[in-house]
């Protein structure tokens, strides 16, 4: 059901609008965290993002396994220990662009941006607020943003013995390279 | 010192390091190389997309985590924002494909769009689209 919601609302995107709407199905999520014994960074290529720059909304989901670690035993502990990704399979960011208007789409440039929204990991909402770049470039549009989260917010637990020895908070890249759906 | 007490320590000595030896095993091993690796499933990329399309549920509980060998046309070549390049493979959906990231592709000029390809991958899941990580291929047809 969720799945047909989910569906007919990409579909929705698809056809109910004249170019208003770009996406892209291989945007990049990465997370990193500093550790004195070793670095705890992994990649998402996979990740769904639709922009509409009529209004600024933007949405992105991701798959948790399709985080990509280089040890394999730490993909392992990531998705069954910290994420349970059986149980909670996608990861969810619904936000706006909240300064639309100084982004001129028309002409391609960087612009400073500031996204508002919601961002939902293991079942658990929260507002995030962050700083980022739209860049208008010749048949596209790139959005770039780096924030923190603190995995306890997202009652991500690790244990103490672990936990010392992380950041409090890990680092996200954003990285998306967006075409307009019109063109598909 | 006594024999009884040679052989203990000896014993304990060594069961540590194996010990020591086994955790940096398990710690730096690699993925499974997708080149060798034996596939749960032998599947076309249009069977795939449909399985998961009509009931995603039992095509995650049948595909999540195993190794596929997936055969299908290339549809796009994206390269990403790492060292990885992602393919999509056709399906019967306009809408949706098979997403397949290669970790690092050295030769990149040998993929075409419209080339029929097969590959090994491990399922992630479903987005809009099947997603397989970690590829590699068995052999591309021209």
């Amino acid at each position: 059901m969720k799945r047909l919601f989910l569906l007919a609302f990409f579909l929705n995107i698809v056809f109910a609008v004249n170019g208003q709407k770009y996406m892209t199905k291989n945007g990049f999520i990465g997370f990193y965290s500093h550790t004195p014994m070793e670095d705890i960074k992994a990649d998402n290529n996979q990740v769904v993002g639709v922009l509409d720059i009529s209004t600024g909304e933007m949405v992105f989901q991701a798959l948790i396994k399709s985080f990509h670690f280089d040890r394999a035993l730490m993909e392992e502990h990531f998705n069954e220990n910290y994420m349970e990704s059986e149980k909670f399979p996608k990861s969810l960011f619904k936000g706006k662009i909240t300064n639309l208007a100084s982004v001129d789409f028309s002409k391609t440039g960087t612009y400073d941006v500031t996204v508002e929204g919601d961002l939902t990991i293991r079942d658990v909402t929260n507002k995030i607020s962050t700083k980022g770049t739209i860049e208008v470039v010749n048949g596209g549009i790139n959005a770039n943003s780096k924030f923190n989260i603190v995995p306890e917010d997202y009652k991500i637990t690790i244990p103490g013995v672990v936990r010392d020895k992380f950041d409090k908070s890990m680092a996200v890249t954003v990285t998306m390279k967006y075409t307009p759906i019109a063109n598909k | 010192m006594k024999l009884y007490v040679k052989i203990a320590l000896f014993v304990v000595l060594f069961i540590a390091v194996s010990g020591i030896l086994a955790a940096l095993i398990l710690y730096n091993e690699k993925h499974p190389d997708m080149a060798k690796a034996k596939p749960d499933f032998v599947v076309t990329a249009t069977v795939l997309q449909k399985e998961f399309e009509d009931n995603e549920a039992a095509a995650s509980a049948r595909y999540i985590n195993k190794i596929l060998e997936v055969s299908g046309t290339i549809v796009t070549i994206t390269p990403t924002d790492s060292i990885s390049t992602n393919i999509s493979l056709k399906t019967g959906s306009d809408f949706s494909s098979v997403i397949c990231t290669f970790p690092a592709i050295t030769d990149p000029s040998k993929f075409k769009t419209g080339d029929e390809i097969a590959l090994r991958g491990e399922c992630s899941g479903f987005l809009m689209d099947v997603l397989l990580n970690n590829c590699a291929t068995v052999m591309n047809r021209k």
